[in-house]
């Protein structure tokens, strides 16, 4: 039995303060806690990657359209086997066109292979540092990424790209404070 | 009962007499050990209060068997909106089943696959009639194998969308970035 003493106690016949604890349902107590959240425990960590699928609203006549100069795209094409292009488009306009020789870093972990592409992630970085169009912590837009892939890649690949796409942060003012998310939005090509 | 002294009991009631010599120790060190409970119940706090605070009471997002997801690095969290489960020739929305990926692999083309755009769409109808004061936030979520091939992915990518679900999330299991590098 463990021995708690809560102080005080006084003389005559006053009832003592002392009480004790049993320490054997205590135990048996905490054991049992620890035994369920063991069993509960959740040890993988799922997550997502955000992808948009910017699909038009439907045309309404009543309201007229400002015309607007259309943005930088960054198109990353993963077609050929070893290099990716990086093409900045404004429209239909090509503004630049970088090659990056494709090294895909591949690890085994477990079942899965998992893909990555560093040297990707590092130009895709520096790419929006020279001519990313939304860097202001103020301006929540983010700069457009678009896929093109083709049909025969498996997704573990899609997924590589996507990441080191996502590897580019910024910071982003969401209102009082400051954080640093990904600076690109990445969507498929349709062809 | 008469009171007596505390002392040694374990075993006592054997009544041997090698018992009795290994019990008491002499010169040996004896079967019975002290356990400190101090350090004890400290140890068993502090492995309560860890499990608690890693504990999630919102449980696990069922994965598909057989199905292996991608693993990446810059992820965001979960939210909860609806499945749509691509594993082996099956597509599943929420566990039921939403179509077959083998005519796409067949014609080699993306295409719409009807059955996930009926499901999905009827589940946005739903939504909107449940909630008709809100904006419908268009997420879906998407688990689909590592092996899967890319004209499945954009197919239900375009489905997914179509039916009024623009933010598609794919599922992944996260990496950490220390393990990255």
């Amino acid at each position: 039995m463990g021995g708690v003493d809560v102080g005080g106690g006084g003389g005559g016949k006053r009832k003592s303060l002392d009480s004790e604890i049993n320490m054997i349902p205590m135990i048996d107590l905490l054991m049992v806690t620890i035994s369920f959240l063991l069993i509960t425990a959740v040890w993988t960590h799922m997550a997502r990657i955000n992808a948009d699928a910017q699909v038009p609203g439907p045309p309404r006549p009543d309201v007229e359209q400002e015309k607007t100069e259309p943005e930088k795209q960054l198109h990353i094409e993963m077609r050929e086997e070893e290099k990716f292009v990086l093409v900045w488009k404004q429209g239909s306009t090509t503004v630049d066109s970088i090659d990056v020789p494709r090294k895909d870093v591949v690890t085994q972990e477990g079942a899965v292979e998992v893909v990555r592409f560093p040297d990707l992630a590092d130009k895709v970085a520096s790419e929006w540092k020279a001519k990313g169009q939304h860097s202001n912590p103020t301006d929540r837009k983010l700069d457009q990424a678009i896929l093109h892939t083709d049909n025969k890649t498996e997704f573990k690949y899609i997924i590589g790209v996507i990441d080191a796409v996502y590897g580019t942060h910024r910071d982003i003012q969401l209102g009082p404070k400051t954080e640093k998310l990904p600076a690109f939005n990445i969507t498929f090509a349709v062809n | 009962m008469a009171i007596t002294a505390p002392t040694r009991r374990l075993m006592h009631h054997v009544g041997l007499e090698f018992v009795e010599k290994k019990i008491q120790g002499h010169g040996k060190r004896p079967l019975a050990a002290g356990l400190s409970l101090t350090s004890m119940i400290d140890f068993l706090v502090v492995t309560v209060v860890f499990l608690l605070m890693t504990f999630s009471a919102s449980g696990e997002t069922p994965v598909a068997k057989g199905l292996n997801m991608p693993k990446a690095e810059n992820t965001l969290d979960m939210i909860d909106a609806p499945i749509v489960v691509v594993v082996g020739s099956q597509i599943l929305v929420d566990g039921g089943p939403a179509g077959n990926t083998r005519p796409i692999e067949e014609s080699d083309r993306m295409q719409r696959i009807d059955e996930l755009f009926n499901l999905l769409k009827a589940k946005r109808e739903l939504w909107k009639q449940t909630h008709p004061t809100k904006d419908f936030p268009g997420v879906v979520l998407l688990q689909i194998d590592q092996e899967v091939k890319a004209v499945i992915v954009k197919s239900v990518f375009q489905t997914a969308a179509f039916a009024g679900f623009p933010n598609v999330s794919f599922m992944v299991n996260n990496l950490p970035k220390s393990a990255a590098h």
